[in-house]
This record gives structure tokens, sequence and C-alpha cells, in this order.
């Protein structure tokens, strides 16, 4: 019995209740007493009675399974000497479970008379269209038959189970209908339970991935001092051959954090106040036909890939800034085709749409009643705008700029194309510099195992990223939060 | 008539009888006022008189708040209004293209429904004005101003102790009385009030009430109400406004006591509206 099969008799054993406990509450329904709840939260009621412990068992039931079979054909598998062969248990437990799901496809008759070497069993699985790996291994089968036959077992056991418990479930929520039965108000907790249960997950995710990280940049500091990480100067990260000693490399943060918090630095000087003009001309004095054409344009700029802003630095704006670079000093190119200036100015682009969305949004909920009181003690509308509208908006328009800030240090595609790769501190924004999001790229890139500190690295600079963009966007949604107190 | 006390009553007598022809300050002529494809004022001609209060009222909707933003071109602000007919400030068409707006709405002030002081210090809120003007040539001016302002809005022995507190931070009819001084500080010659009272309690209105009637010796005073009670007690005149159009207008006396019209003695008798 398969589990999809039992799932989907479990709903249908769901959907017939939804009608028996609907019928069942409309032949209650005598006219002297008025029901409770109406009839098909009665037929709900029941439906998720019945479905719903069901289904749950089902999800752990399977977890549950697969980690019994798991660790059952590890006991079965032969003790790890020196010799053997395959590399890892988990390898080998993965070749094991292929060939088990690869044992299901045979008919009967073959399962009967199976052969014993794995040199036999592979041309005619492959036959089947399950494709094995080439080493695998003869004592292998008999622990594959012993897997199929463990899961069909669990399989069998947990699908009465859940079927046990659907009809059970549905037997109770049948009883429970009666006149003055609160169907309603249950169904509103089972509601609010799922509710919680989405938003329980986004944040549960979270933790999982500040813990992953977390265990990765701790494996890090073992090999590499968190002083000489966080305060180092030098980033040298030597690929060393495997085994190798003594080349540990150095892994200074500060060139990249001087460089991310640079580039950031230019795209902010570029984006807001373009950003915040156009904000101010949309929400103050562009028509309502103008905003309506011109507010969705602006946004389409928020819609495209960064990787394509990526492109547009690398093929267009680079070499642009280099040739107009050259030509004004007459031969020498004194602006780098990769360049802090590059990567800041397109990414200055990408963010406009985030500014002036954002400030547009924040300008427009000033009441219109303090515009009419300035405007109405003969101010002009610039003078208006500057010393009563904005001011309003200032702590708004802060968090937003911290909001976008944060975007533009984590950032990857633009600077991986047009800020370069060299980890230098400068201040010459038509050098090249680069960023933390781009030595992650860099550290990951390959085929790399994560034992080295040289992979390792990326994920304290994640870490790091991390807390720096928690810390700001924090602190702006605090400002902004103080701001609504304000009028609302 | 008891919409009007004896107090008043008395009162009224009393400046009929002091009463000089006073001359017109505004005149609005054959006024229509459209929004859109919306039509709200209907050719309404109404003369207002220097230094007096004058009070227009009538039922939601009838086109009085719409005449009062006409008088200082605060409908201009209002997306698709279109103005016709003829509007004076001193015999000068004030939608003449060669007026300037600005200065304009600095002669015509304006204090709305619902107080709106901005998020800055007392100071800052009446200091507002003048220093957009120009009309203090120095710090000591400019307090000199903002003083004097408050004081005629009877607001400044309640906050002269917290004059750099934020204005957001007064009881709401402190507030109104902020934005009237806010509106006095920069010597306009008509204040334009639109329901100033409406958001108040009656404490709060009263104090307002009584702050108008002493303005009136410095500035002309158009009032938009709901309040009869109101209409009678501050005002000298009354134009009453039905569905875009100008019923009548005359003294407040004579309004209260004997309208001409039908229309006007249903409503400040309370049958529609």
């Amino acid at each position: 019995m398969s589990t999809s099969l039992v799932f989907l008799i479990v709903v249908a054993i769901g959907v017939v209740g939804y009608f028996l406990g609907r019928q069942r509450a409309l032949s209650k329904d005598s006219g002297s007493v008025k029901l409770h709840s109406l009839p098909h939260y009665h037929g709900w009621w029941v439906f998720l009675a019945s479905a719903l412990p069901a289904i749950l068992f089902l999800a752990v039931w399977a977890a549950a399974t697969s980690l019994y079979l798991e660790r059952t054909a590890i006991s079965e598998l032969p003790a790890r000497t020196a010799d053997t062969v395959i590399a890892s248990q988990s390898l080998e437990l993965g070749m094991v479970s292929g060939i088990a799901r690869g044992l299901n496809k045979l008919s009967s008759e073959e399962k009967a008379n199976l052969p014993q070497t794995f040199a036999e069993l592979r041309p005619l699985l492959s036959a089947k269209g399950v494709a094995l790996a080439q080493d695998g291994q003869d004592y292998m089968i008999p622990i594959a038959v012993e897997w199929n036959k463990n899961s069909v077992r669990a399989n069998t056991i947990g699908g009465v189970i859940a079927l046990a418990l659907a009809v059970a479930g549905a037997i109770f929520g049948l009883s429970g209908v009666h006149v003055r039965a609160r169907a309603r108000n249950n169904v509103e907790r089972i509601i609010l339970g799922a509710l919680l249960a989405a938003s329980t997950i986004a944040i549960l995710t979270t933790v999982g991935i500040i813990l992953s990280m977390l265990f990765q940049t701790m494996t890090f500091f073992q090999s590499v001092s968190p002083a000489g990480f966080f305060f180092g100067t030098v980033w040298d990260p030597r690929f060393a051959a495997a085994g190798a000693e003594g080349s540990q490399g150095q892994f200074g943060l500060i060139p990249l954090l001087g460089g991310t918090i640079y580039i950031a630095f230019v795209a902010m000087l570029f984006a807001v106040p373009v950003g915040l003009f156009s904000a101010i001309y949309m929400a103050e004095y562009a028509s309502p036909r103008v905003r309506s054409v011109v507010k969705p344009l602006l946004e389409v700029l928020a819609g495209i890939p960064t990787i394509v802003y990526g492109f547009f630095a690398l093929v267009t704006v680079g070499p642009f800034l280099r040739d107009l670079s050259a030509a004004l000093s007459g031969g020498y190119a004194f602006i780098q085709a990769q360049s802090v200036l590059t990567a800041g100015i397109v990414m200055g682009v990408m963010l406009i749409p985030f500014v002036s969305s954002l400030s547009d949004d924040i300008i427009t909920a000033v009441p219109g009643s303090l515009r009419d009181g300035s405007l109405g003690l003969g101010s002009t509308r610039s003078e208006t705008i500057r010393r009563v509208v904005l001011p309003a908006a200032l702590p708004g328009i802060v968090g937003a700029l911290l909001l976008t800030a944060s975007r533009a240090i984590g950032e990857t595609m633009i600077v991986v194309l047009a800020a370069g790769v060299a980890a230098n501190i400068n201040i010459n924004p038509f050098d090249a510099m680069t960023t933390i999001t781009v030595k992650i790229v860099n550290q990951l890139t390959g085929d790399l195992e994560f034992n080295s500190p040289q992979t390792l690295v990326a994920f304290a600079l994640g870490l790091t990223l991390f807390f720096i963009t928690l810390a700001m966007n924090i602190f702006a949604l605090y400002i902004v939060r103080k701001y609504r107190e304000q009028y609302e | 008539m008891n919409l009007m006390t004896e107090r008043n009553l008395e009162k009224a007598v009393n400046d009929k009888m002091n009463a000089q022809p006073n001359a017109i300050k505004m005149q609005g002529k054959e006024v229509t006022v459209h929004y859109g494809d919306k039509q709200a004022l209907f050719g309404v001609s109404l003369d207002v008189p220097e230094k007096m209060v004058t009070a227009l009222i009538g039922p939601s909707g009838c086109g009085k708040s719409t005449f009062l933003r006409s008088l200082n071109r605060m409908n201009d602000t209002i997306e698709g209004c279109k103005i016709g007919g003829k509007i004076t400030l001193d015999d000068e068409d004030i939608y003449n293209p060669k007026i300037d707006v600005v200065e304009l709405r600095a002669r015509v002030g304006m204090v709305f429904q619902k107080p709106n002081p901005f998020p800055k210090s007392i100071f800052e809120n009446v200091a507002y004005g003048p220093r957009i003007h120009g009309l203090a040539k120095n710090r000591q001016q400019l307090d000199e101003i903002v003083e004097k302002s408050l004081r005629r809005a009877s607001l400044f022995d309640e906050v002269k102790d917290r004059l750099h507190e934020a204005g957001t931070g007064l009881s709401g009819g402190q507030q109104q009385r902020l934005c009237i001084a806010r509106a006095i500080a920069v010597s306009p010659e008509v204040i334009l009030m639109d329901e100033p009272c409406s958001a108040l309690d009656p404490i709060a209105t009263a104090k307002v009430e009584e702050l108008i009637d002493e303005l009136r010796q410095n500035y002309t005073i158009v009032i938009v109400t709901h309040s009869m009670q109101q209409a009678a007690r501050v005002s000298q005149r009354t134009a009453m406004f039905h569905l875009g159009n100008l019923v009548e207008v005359g003294d407040t006396e004579m309004m209260f006591t004997n309208p001409t019209e039908k229309r006007t003695q249903d409503y400040i008798t309370g049958r529609f509206g």
C-alpha cells in the first residue's frame, strides 16, 4: 500500500465525512432551536477531524520510516576497514537504496531468481531504465532486498494506522454534530493554527540558516583566529594542494568590508538623489495620468534580474567609462573597466526604484492637511515640500534609505561582474576593489570540499554579512515604526 | 427665535446700531465651480464686508466650503477643478493670471476643519509664515511676532513656558488656536475658517468663538459652520447655501429672526439639512 494511495483514501474519507456531517447537521435543524453553526461548518469540522490527524501522522511516519530503513541498512553493512572500496558510508547507503528502488521495478518472477552478483544485476536493472553506479558490491543485494521488505512492512503498518485514524476522526466529528455544537469556532481555531504554522516555518527556516552558517563558521575559526579574520588587513587565501602544510593563507576581512562599504556608498550617492527627487516629483507634482505611467515604468527597473545589470556594467558602462577616461587624459585610461565607480553606478541604477518607491509611499503618507496648512499660509510648493513635508517624512525616508543600503551591501551579481576580484584597500574609486559577496562566490566556485579554511571562510563571510544587514534592517524597521506612530 | 440668547440678541442690536456701512473687502460675482464633470457652484454672487464675520451656512454638500476655498484659490490644489465668474479682493480680480497665488494666500489666510499643526515646535509653527515671507528682520522681531500672534489667539498664557515643545502635543482646542495664531502671524487681511470648531469639544469651541469675536476688530473673517447657534453667536452677516446656490444673504439678526426664504427658515429651524 503506497503512501500516496493512503493519502488519497484519507482525503476521500474526509470528503465523505464532510457530506455526512453537513447532512447530519441539516437533519438536526428542527426549526425550534437555531443551529449554532451553518451546516457546511459542521461538514468542514468532520472533514478536518478525520483528514488532518491522519495526514499529519502519515508525514511523521514517512520521516520515521526512512530513518528506520537507513539505520537497519547501516547495521547490516559490513564493518568498514582500510580496504573498503567505497569511499564513505553515506555513499554505500546511497547505492543500497538505489538498488532497492531498482528491485521494485522487477517482475515477481525476476525477483524469485534474483542474480547473486552485482555484475549480473546491473544489466538487468539498466534494461528496466535504472542506472546504477559501476562499483556496487555483491553484499549490497541482500541488504537491498531486506530494505524493500522493511519498507513494505512499515508502509502497511503506517497506512493501516492512518486509515484507522481517519475513520475514528470522522466518527468523532460526526458524533459531535448537534444543534448547539460550535463547529464554526472549531474551524476558526484550526485556520488560526494553519496560519500560525506557516509563519513558524518562515521563522524556523531563518533560524536554520543561521545555525548552519554558525557551525561551519565555528569550524573555520578552529583553524583561523577570529582576531586575524575580523581585523586582518590582508586577504590572501592560498589554495594549497591537499595535505600541504604551512601555507595557511591570510583571511583579513577589512579589505573586503572596505570594498563592500565603498561600493555601496558610491551606489547610494548615485541612487539617493535620483530616487528621492523622482519620488518627490511623483508624490507632489505629477498629475495622476503621468504618475500612472511613470511609476510602473520605474518599478520595472526593480524587476530586472541583477545579473542583467551585471552584464550592462561589464559590456557597456565599464568600457564606456574606461574609454571616456582615456579620451579625457589623452591616452591613459585612469578608470579601469572593472572599478568601484562602474559597480557603484550600475548598482545605483538598480537601487533607484527601491529608493523612489519606498520614499514615494512615505511622502504620500504625510497627511494632506499639512500641505493645505502650509499652502494656505502662502508658501510655494517647493517651500511646503522642503519645510513641512520632508521634515515630517524624514524618519521614514531614513528608514527606507537604510533598507536600501542593506540591499546594496548584500548585492552580489553586479559586483561579481563589475567590481573586480582584487582585494585592495584604497580610496581611488577608479580602481578595482572587491566585496564580501564576490569573495563568497570565489571561494565556493569549483570542485571543493567543505573542510579547508579556504572554503569555510565563505561561511564566516556570509555570517558577517548577514549580521551587518540584519542590524541595518532592524534599525531601519525601528525607525519606520517610530515614524508610523506619529500619524496613525 | 429661541436659537438666539438674549445676550446675543442685545449684542446684535447694538452692532446694528453702531454699524457703519462697512466697505466691501471681497466680492464674488456669478462664481461657478466644477470638479471634473460635476458642478458644485451655480453662479454665486456674494459680498464680504470688511472687518465683519460672515458666516456661510447650509446642509452638507451645498457648496459653502467650495466657495470659501475659492476665495484664496485653495481649490487650485484639487485636480480637475475649474472656476468661472469673478472674485475680487479690494476690487482686484484674484483669478487674473497676473496675480501671484502665493501672495494672495498670504493676504487671505485659512484655518482648516481639523487642527493641522506642523510636526514642529509651537514657536516654529507660528514662525513658519513670517520666516517664509521674510516678515522679521532678526530673531527679536520674530519673537515679537510669535508672541503677539499667540496673544491674539489667546494661547500665549497657556503655552508660554513650552514654546519649544511639539505643537502636536497640545489639546485639540489649543491646536486649533495655534493654527489661528499661525494664520494671524503673516498679518492677513482676510481669514477664512472652514468649520474651525467641528473637531472640538464645547469648552474649546466657546474659546475659539470668543477669539473670532475679538479678531473681527482687525480682520475680515469668513466662516463656514454647521452649527446654527455658532453662526448666530459669532457672525454679523449670514449667507445660506443650498445645492450649490446662494439662497439668501443678509444681516445675521435678520436671517435668524425673519428670513425671507422658506428654505432658510426650514433649515435654521432644523426641518431639513
